[in-house]
């Protein structure tokens, strides 16, 4: 058991062996049985706290954090929002969304590519530690920069939002399938800079439908604020959604 | 490189099925890694002589990665051409868009111990 909030977490076990003869067992069991199975708990506990958690995946820079910033200045006042935020060093972004004046949790992994839904667990257990950190309406994690490792791994989250940034190309839904096919939202981000970038939006948009027809696509500039309004308006409907269920 | 959190990943399920079928020894384990799955078979192999060499259990294993073939739907004609190696068109009318269906399990299959 979780010695913090009672969820079952798989405690370890006696190793009590003795010698047999050779045995084949099938098991036929993922590998990530044990973070799905901690992921739904995860998802759980976001929905015990009245939360809807989202999962945002990117390549390094390519404006996650500064999606918070503007969404959380403009979507704050209604609607209670809290950060998890995902780094392998460094409080940098932490310090950026808690400037916005929200409860935030930096996790550092030290090296790994990726969060866990156990990385994730601790997070949010030290998340409900920060003021107003136990009545959020809307849980951002955002995931370390890595548009490839992320994507294996479920942290409970009910939307995953995957982001690509006109400098970086529009050839990454074909490179990196996975984080294209895993996802429910994908974001077209820093849209001002189309002008000075061959980026055909409506190709790369086509491109990630292919791949997944089930894709909520959206592009715009978070610095100039075209087209953020109707990313704002799919996180306020999100939101109303999970409090009318 | 998460390849080595999978890697860990199995390592503690072995643990569990050894303890709960009084094994003491892992001789042979046969794991599923999908094309789609964004594990690269080569790291996890790399990951798993690193990681089994500090456990006893498992050091000295046979690591057998078995990669099932891929569907690829061609978007223009439909067709779907099933195959181990990714085609880099359809081979049918030239398409290089080709969707793939399955491939993103990754599954311990089987385990020999003693």
């Amino acid at each position: 058991m979780c010695d913090s909030c009672g969820c079952h977490v798989p405690t370890e076990h006696d190793h009590t062996h003795s010698h047999t003869s050779p045995k084949t067992v099938d098991v036929h069991t993922s590998l990530l049985a044990a973070n799905d199975a901690l992921a739904k708990l995860n998802r759980e506990h976001f929905e015990a706290m009245g939360a809807v958690a989202i999962n945002l995946i990117s390549s390094p820079g390519s404006g996650k954090t500064t999606l918070l910033e503007h969404t959380i200045e403009q979507l704050g006042g209604g609607i209670k929002i809290g950060v998890i935020e995902g780094d392998i060093e460094t409080e940098r972004d932490a310090d950026r969304i808690r400037a916005k004046g929200v409860p935030v949790i930096q996790l550092t992994t030290g090296g790994a590519c990726h969060l866990d839904a156990a990385m994730t667990h601790k997070g949010l257990h030290l998340l409900e530690k920060q003021p107003g950190g136990d009545t959020i309406d809307l849980l951002f994690i955002e995931n370390v920069g890595n548009l490839v490792c992320p994507a294996t791994f479920d942290l409970g989250e009910h939307k995953r939002v995957v982001l690509v940034s006109v400098p970086e190309g529009p050839d990454k839904p074909a490179k990196y399938p996975k984080a294209f096919t895993s996802s429910d939202i994908f974001l077209i981000t820093k849209t001002d800079l189309l002008p000075y970038f061959d980026f055909p939006v409506p190709e790369c948009k086509a491109e990630a439908l292919h791949l997944n027809p089930k894709l909520t696509v959206m592009d715009f500039s978070s610095t100039t604020g075209v087209g953020f309004e109707a990313w704002l308006q799919y996180l306020r409907d999100l939101v109303k959604e999970a409090k009318t269920k | 490189m998460h390849e080595i959190s999978l890697v860990q990943a199995m390592l503690q399920q072995l643990s569990d099925l050894a303890a709960r079928n009084q094994a003491t020894k892992v001789i042979k384990i046969t794991v599923e890694i999908g094309q789609m799955s964004g594990v690269v078979a080569d790291s996890f192999r790399f990951g798993f002589e690193v990681l089994s060499g500090n456990d006893d259990l498992v050091r000295g294993a046979e690591l057998v990665i078995i990669t099932p073939p891929v569907s690829y739907r061609c978007t223009q004609c439909g067709h779907t051409e099933t195959t181990v190696t990714k085609p880099d068109c359809c081979p049918q009318c030239r398409e290089v868009f080709l969707i793939p269906e399955g491939g993103d399990d990754l599954i311990l299959q089987q385990v020999e111990m003693e």
